[in-house]
């Protein structure tokens, strides 16, 4: 009887302790779980926050060049109307008749170049018209405006990779595109979009005066840090390579097949 | 034939329907499960035979024991995400067919004996793949609740039916010794139906969108 007693035992005990084993790592197994969704919605904010950060710094970047663009270029134009207008009171016919055809031409020059400006303070033109779309505007402008010569390269099919991170990618065109203009004095900007199914890069390259990256780092090199922040935020890695002298490229790789983890990717 | 070996297979024919039915929708781990059920039921039903006929299910039992071990580690061998982990796994499958040749022809003759050499083998690996999934589980945790997790299921059934086999195969000299046979043999059973519980529902709880969406 005894022997029986401690076979019961000795099964009952192997089964508590399987069931304990099992419980114990449900258990576990949840605190896990929500340690992870804590963290994820923690990521989650930080991207929001970082996100709206990247939209104001967009919005301002845009407005002082719209503010620029209109005293340099549109105040300009419609002043020299003014002044041709002013001198259509001559008796001279022809005179005249050129004045007011210089006008009109000018003037319709001015509708364009404003056309254009209404168009790049919106930023919802980046979702509607996708990354390539904006940036070929933007190199056309610059080139245009004649203050950098900017070429831009696209290869493989055009695939969307979410308005987050094209967002996020055009403001790291945009900064970069700041660097090469504010500190490295650069007169070519090149833009080359390579996608492919499995990796799309973005690599953006001047021809300024470059910087040690050693030096970059010490100095605080702020610019450069959030991109490579934002970069790993949309789950992309960015490699900035310069030396003095030589110019600066930064190349921005991710992989457009992770977009689900992003929101609206 | 005893009620008990009767409810195991109809248990058995249940759950094999169980993972035909909803074969398309498996992942490629719930496909080797739901045949290794398959092959489980086709040998009992063989050993059903072999013992009426010939008085004699060693042969089948030597069979079982080693393709059990090749579906349940090739199972694992799915499951595993470390490639250490499906290489040991992969050494594993070598191992104990070459333990198996040997046992069957050396130390426990193919048609004559119980293959206990064979299962307290696997059963022992069975122990520590188990542990290995669970950790690899609490490692990369899933969205989903967890007792929706079919994954779950398969390894908490695998853990319970190598551990509880194992005590049990242990003990058999002991039960022989004192005639507790019957226990032995409900306690099998028990065992047996209380592990395929368990992989039907792993079966049931088993699709490729839910791995998808996890």
């Amino acid at each position: 009887m005894e022997k029986v007693k401690a076979l019961v035992y000795l099964t009952a005990g192997l089964f508590t302790l399987i069931s304990g084993f099992v419980i114990y790592f449900v258990v576990l197994y949840r605190n896990r779980q929500l340690k992870n969704k804590q963290e994820q919605e923690k990521q989650q904010s930080a991207f929001r926050q970082e996100l709206l950060k990247t939209r104001i710094e967009m919005q301002d970047q845009t407005l002082s060049r719209v503010s620029l663009e209109i005293h340099d270029n549109i105040t300009q134009v419609l002043s020299f109307v003014k002044l041709n207008l002013a001198l259509v009171n001559t008796p001279d016919e022809q005179q005249r008749t050129e004045k007011i055809a210089e006008s009109r031409e000018l003037v319709s020059q001015a509708i364009t170049d404003l056309r254009d400006l209404s168009k790049s303070l919106s930023l919802d033109h980046i979702t509607r018209q996708g990354l390539v779309k904006t940036i070929e505007a933007e190199a056309a402008r610059l080139t245009k405006s004649g203050v950098i010569k900017a070429d831009l390269a696209t290869t493989g099919e055009i695939i969307p990779l979410g308005e987050q991170r094209e967002l996020v990618l055009f403001r790291i065109f945009q900064e970069s595109i700041n660097n090469a203009l504010k500190h490295a004095n650069a007169t070519d900007f090149k833009i080359v979009l390579q996608y492919i199914p499995e990796m799309f890069t973005l690599t953006l390259e001047d021809n300024g005066s470059g910087f040690s990256p050693a030096a970059a780092s010490k100095g605080g090199g702020s610019g450069l840090k959030n991109i490579e922040n934002r970069a790993a935020l949309i789950g992309a890695v960015a490699e900035i390579t310069s030396a003095p002298d030589r110019g600066c490229r930064i190349k921005v790789s991710l992989n457009p097949k992770t977009k689900d983890q992003y929101p609206n990717g | 034939m005893p009620v008990v070996v009767i409810i195991y297979l109809l248990l058995l024919l249940s759950v094999s329907i169980v993972g035909m039915v909803r074969y398309n929708t498996l992942t490629v781990y719930g496909k080797v499960l739901a045949w290794s059920v398959v092959m489980v039921f086709v040998c009992n039903i063989s050993n059903k035979f072999f013992s009426a006929l010939y008085h004699n299910n060693a042969p089948i039992l030597h069979t079982e024991s080693i393709l059990e071990f090749i579906f349940y580690s090739a199972i694992y061998f799915c499951l595993f995400k470390n490639k250490v982990t499906k290489v040991a796994v992969v050494a594993s499958i070598i191992a104990v067919t070459l333990f198996f040749c040997y046992n069957a022809i050396v130390l426990q003759p193919f048609g004559a004996v119980f293959p206990t050499n064979i299962y307290l083998a696997t059963l022992s690996l069975f122990t520590i793949f188990s542990l290995l999934l669970f950790r690899q589980m609490l490692l990369y945790p899933l969205k989903i609740n967890i007792v929706k997790q079919s994954v779950f299921w398969f390894n908490t059934a695998m853990l319970f039916y190598a551990t509880t086999m194992f005590f049990n195969l242990g003990m058999t000299n002991y039960y022989s010794q004192h005639n507790w046979d019957n226990f032995i043999y409900y306690f099998w059973y028990f065992i047996l139906c209380v592990f395929h519980i368990m992989i039907g529902i792993a079966l049931l709880n088993d699709s490729q969108q839910v791995q998808l969406d996890s």
